[in-house]
C-alpha cells in the first residue's frame, strides 16, 4: 500500500507558511514553526477527538445485576497470581476498610506471622470508597466491598481474580453457600467477611423483650409517639426505606413499584411528625448504649458491638441493650466481602490475609471486637451466646462478654437466614434507584 | 545616609518626552508594572475559583459513570439540563418538597446572624471602648476559637448538651429545670442548630466589628457629647451609623458560610425537621447517581447568595462615594 513519507508534509508546511508571510522562511523560523506544529497537532487532534465523543455515550454498563434468582458468573478480567509464590518480604499490607470494622490485634497477629507491617485506610461509605479507588491514587492490597458493587468493580478492572490455592480456608471453614454465592459464582473475586441481619436495637430498661417480640408489628413501635425524640434510623436509603416497606407489610425490599415506594415514603414522613426521628449512621452502636435512643433500626453486628460503647461498664448497662429480629427470620440478611484490588503491590500477602481471616480462631477473635459474625462452619451458632470472646478476656470489663449477649439470641445469624428466609438487598435498575433516591431525599428534606 | 543628602530616586526608566514636575515622582514604569501586582490575585482567582466553578458546571450539566459517580462533561455542547430541571421541579414544581428546606435555612440563618450581631456588637464595642489594658488579652481569647477546628468545637457541644452534660447539670444546679427532666437539646431541636451556628460563626462577626469600632476617632464621639448628646444618643447618631459598613461586612461574612453549613445540623440534630441546604448538597454528593444534582444545588445556592453579596458591594461602594 502506498504510504506518505513522514517528511513529505514538511514541504507543504513550509510553502504554506511562506505564502502567509509573503517572504521566504529562514531555517530557524521554519524549525520553530515545525516544532510548534508537532506539539500542537497531536494535542489539537486529541482535543478534537475528545470533543467529538459524547461522554454520556461512554457509560453503558457491561455487567449484569446479580440477584439470588439470577446468579452471576463474573467475567475473568486479568489473570490470578501464579501458584506457590512466596509472600512479599518487608511489605506494608495496605488495607482499605470501613472504620471500626477490623480488629488491629488480629491484623497484628497476621503481620507477626508473615513479618510485615500494615496500614488501615478507612472510608465512610461505599460511594466514597469506590470514588477514591477510581482515581487510581490509592495503592491497596485488601479491600472490603459490598456485593452490590462487585460486578461494577470487576467491569471497571479494579479487582483481580483470586488464586484459590492460597485460600484453602474458604472451602474448609466458610459456610457452604459461599462456595458459589449468587453475586460471584465460583468465588472468583471475593471471599465472605461477615454476615448480619437488619432489625431493631432497643433499650431493655424502657422496653421489655416480651413487649417487642410479642407485638403484632414490632417495626411500628418506632412510630409510637411515646418514644418521641428517642427514635433513630440509619442514614442509608436502601436499609431505611426497606425497613419502612416491611413496616407497611411489603417484604420485597428491592421493589421498583412506585406505589410501594410511595407507601414507604409516606410512612417515613409520618415518622418525622410522630417521633421527630433522627437519621444517623452511628446511632445504634454508639448512641443507643449511652441512652440517647430507645429504639433504633440496627444491623445485628452494631448492637452486638454496642457493649463496648456503654459509658459505665457494669452488668446492668450491658444488659440494657436488646435486639429484635422476627422469629420467622423474614427480614434483611446480608454479608460483606474481602477482595484484592487489581493494583495490589503485595498480592501474595493479600491472598494470605484473606485466608488468615477465614481461619476459625482469627475470625472469631475478630468477631469478639467488631461484633459482626463471620460465616464459620465450626462456630456453633447455638453456643455463641454462652462463649466468651477474646476481646472480653483480655479487657478489664466488669463482666465477661459473650460473642453475642445471652439475652440477644435473635442477633445470631444462621446460614438459612441468607439462603432461605432472609431478604437479600441487591442492586436496583437506574430508574428504580432514582425512585428510591427521590423518596429518600423527600424524607431527608423534612418536607 | 548623611544629613541633608537627597534621597536617590528609585531605579527605573526616565520618561523621555516630558519634563519632571515637583508633583510627579520623576520615575516612569512600564504600563504593565503596577497592574502586574494583581497577578497573584488573578492566578488565585483563576485556579481556586474559576476553574473549580467550571468543574461544578461540568458536573451539574454532565452525567454519571458506570459506578453512578459524577462524570464531568467539559464540552458545553454536550451538556444536558435534565438535572437542573429535575432540581427546579423539586423546588418549584407541584410537590416542591425541597422548598421548605430553603425557607428553613433562610430563617435559621437570619436568626443566627441577628444573634451574632447583637452579641458580637456588644463584645466588640466593649473591647474597642472599655477593655483598656486588657484589650490584648480579650482579643487573644476571642481569636482562640479559630485555633480549634469547627468540627471539634461542634463535637464539644455534643458533650456539653447531652442529657447528663454540663449545660443540663448547670441548669439543674441553678434549679432552672427539674432534676429528673433534663432538656433534650440533641433530639432534633431547631434552637440547638441555631445556637450551634451562632457559636460556630460569632468570632467572624466580632473581629470585623472590633476592627472598625476601634478605628472610630474619639474626637467624633467627643464632638457629639460637646453638642449636648447623651451617651445613648451619641451611640445611635454617631457610632452606629459609622459602623454600618462593618455590620454589613460581618453579616455577609457569617451568613454566607451558614447557608452552606451542614455539620452543625448533622452533629447537633440529625433530624429531617432541621435539614438545611448544606445537608441536601452533602447528601447528594454522597449518594450514588446524585452527584450532578448536588452540583446543581451548589449553583442555585451560589445564585441565591449573590443577592446579599451584591447588596453588600453596592452599599460599600455608596459609602465610598460619599466620602
Amino acid at each position: 500500500m502506498w504510504q506518505r513519507h513522514p517528511r513529505e508534509g514538511s514541504k507543504d508546511l513550509r510553502e504554506g507558511l511562506e505564502r502567509r508571510l509573503g517572504r521566504p522562511l529562514s531555517r530557524r523560523e521554519f524549525l520553530r514553526a515545525s516544532a510548534g506544529a508537532a506539539v500542537a497537532m497531536p494535542t489539537m487532534s486529541a482535543i478534537l477527538a475528545a470533543c467529538g465523543k459524547n461522554p454520556r455515550a461512554q457509560t453503558t454498563p457491561g455487567f449484569q445485576v446479580a440477584t439470588p434468582d439470577h446468579p452471576v458468573k463474573l467475567p475473568l478480567v486479568g489473570q490470578p497470581i501464579a501458584d506457590g509464590l512466596q509472600p512479599e518480604s518487608g511489605a506494608t499490607l495496605q488495607i482499605y476498610n470501613w472504620d471500626q470494622y477490623l480488629w488491629k490485634h488480629v491484623v497484628q497477629e497476621f503481620c507477626d506471622q508473615y513479618k510485615c507491617d500494615f496500614k488501615i485506610t478507612t472510608f465512610n461509605n461505599m460511594e466514597e470508597a469506590v470514588t477514591k479507588m477510581q482515581t487510581g491514587e490509592l495503592k491497596l492490597d485488601v479491600f472490603f466491598p459490598t456485593y452490590d458493587v462487585l460486578g461494577k468493580l470487576v467491569d471497571g478492572k479494579f479487582l483481580q481474580p483470586l488464586n484459590h490455592s492460597y485460600i484453602p480456608n474458604l472451602e474448609a471453614n466458610a459456610w457452604d453457600m459461599f462456595k458459589n454465592p449468587f453475586y460471584d459464582q465460583g468465588w472468583q473475586y471475593s471471599v465472605p467477611y461477615t454476615v448480619y441481619t437488619t432489625g431493631i436495637a432497643y433499650r431493655r430498661d424502657y422496653i421489655h423483650d416480651d413487649q417487642i417480640f410479642g407485638a403484632d408489628n414490632p417495626r411500628a413501635m418506632l412510630w409510637d409517639p411515646q418514644y418521641s425524640g428517642k427514635v433513630g434510623v440509619y442514614d442509608s436509603y436502601r436499609d431505611t426505606i426497606g425497613f419502612a416497606l416491611q413496616k407497611e407489610g411489603i417484604n420485597d425490599v428491592n421493589t421498583e413499584k412506585s406505589a410501594d415506594i410511595d407507601k414507604a415514603k409516606a410512612a417515613l414522613l409520618e415518622l418525622i411528625s410522630a417521633v421527630n426521628v433522627r437519621v444517623e449512621i452511628n446511632g445504634a452502636y454508639a448512641k443507643l448504649p449511652k441512652g440517647e435512643y430507645v429504639l433504633h433500626e440496627s444491623w445485628s453486628g452494631d448492637i452486638v458491638a454496642g457493649w463496648g460503647y456503654v459509658p459505665k461498664y457494669v452488668e446492668a448497662d450491658y444488659e440494657a441493650l436488646g435486639y429484635w429480629f422476627p422469629d420467622d427470620r423474614i427480614g434483611p440478611a446480608d454479608n460483606d466481602l474481602i477482595a484484592v484490588p487489581s493494583n495490589a503491590e503485595h498480592p501474595v500477602l493479600a491472598h494470605l490475609f484473606l485466608n488468615f481471616m477465614l481461619d476459625f480462631k482469627n475470625a472469631m477473635d475478630n468477631f469478639s471486637w467488631v461484633g459482626y459474625q463471620p460465616p464459620q462452619k465450626q462456630a456453633d451458632v447455638n453456643a455463641l451466646t454462652t462463649t466468651e470472646g477474646l476481646y472480653s478476656k483480655i479487657s478489664n470489663w466488669a463482666a465477661p462478654a459473650m460473642y453475642v449477649p445471652p439475652w440477644m439470641p435473635a442477633a445470631v445469624v444462621r446460614e438459612s437466614d441468607l439462603t432461605t428466609t432472609g431478604l437479600r438487598v441487591h442492586e436496583l435498575s437506574p430508574a428504580g434507584d432514582t425512585l428510591w433516591q427521590n423518596a429518600w431525599q423527600e424524607f431527608k428534606a423534612g418536607a | 545616609m548623611p544629613e541633608g543628602e537627597a534621597t536617590p530616586a528609585p531605579k527605573g526608566r526616565r520618561r523621555p518626552d516630558r519634563e519632571e514636575s515637583p508633583e510627579e515622582s520623576g520615575v516612569w514604569y512600564p504600563r504593565w508594572f503596577w497592574p502586574s501586582f494583581a497577578s497573584p490575585g488573578i492566578v488565585w482567582l483563576l485556579v481556586l475559583f474559576v476553574l473549580p466553578f467550571y468543574v461544578i458546571l461540568a458536573i451539574a450539566f454532565g452525567t454519571v459513570d458506570l459506578f453512578r459517580n459524577p462524570l464531568p462533561v467539559w464540552q458545553p455542547w454536550w451538556w444536558t439540563k435534565s438535572y437542573l430541571l429535575d432540581v427546579l421541579t423539586k423546588i418549584f414544581g407541584a410537590q416542591a418538597f425541597l422548598r421548605p428546606t430553603y425557607y428553613r435555612t433562610l430563617v435559621y440563618v437570619i436568626i443566627a446572624s441577628a444573634i451574632c450581631l447583637l452579641i458580637g456588637y456588644a463584645v466588640a464595642y466593649y473591647v474597642a471602648r472599655h477593655a483598656g489594658k486588657r484589650k490584648t488579652l480579650i482579643l487573644i481569647l476571642l481569636i482562640s476559637p479559630f485555633w480549634i477546628s469547627y468540627l471539634m468545637r461542634m463535637l464539644a457541644w455534643v458533650n456539653l448538651l447531652e442529657s447528663d452534660g454540663y449545660v443540663n447539670r448547670t441548669l439543674q444546679f441553678l434549679h432552672l429545670i427539674p432534676a429528673n427532666h433534663p432538656i433534650a437539646w440533641l433530639e432534633g431541636k431547631p434552637v440547638t442548630v441555631i445556637l450551634g451556628l451562632v457559636y460556630g460563626y460569632i468570632p467572624y462577626m466580632i473581629l470585623p466589628l472590633y476592627g472598625f469600632l476601634d478605628r472610630i476617632q474619639s474626637s467624633l464621639l467627643e464632638a457629639g457629647r460637646d453638642l449636648g448628646a447623651s451617651p445613648a444618643s451619641t451611640f445611635w447618631r454617631v457610632t452606629l451609623p459609622l459602623s454600618k459598613p462593618a455590620i454589613y461586612a460581618g453579616l455577609v461574612i457569617v451568613s454566607l458560610p451558614m447557608f452552606g453549613d451542614y455539620y452543625t445540623n448533622n452533629l447537633l440534630s440529625g433530624s429531617p425537621k432541621t435539614t438545611m441546604i448544606g445537608n441536601l448538597i452533602d447528601d447528594s454528593v454522597g449518594s450514588y447517581g446524585q452527584g450532578p444534582q448536588g452540583a446543581v444545588l451548589v449553583i442555585i445556592l451560589m445564585i441565591l447568595l449573590l443577592v446579599p453579596m451584591l447588596y453588600y458591594m453596592r452599599s460599600t461602594l455608596r459609602a465610598q462615594e460619599l466620602k
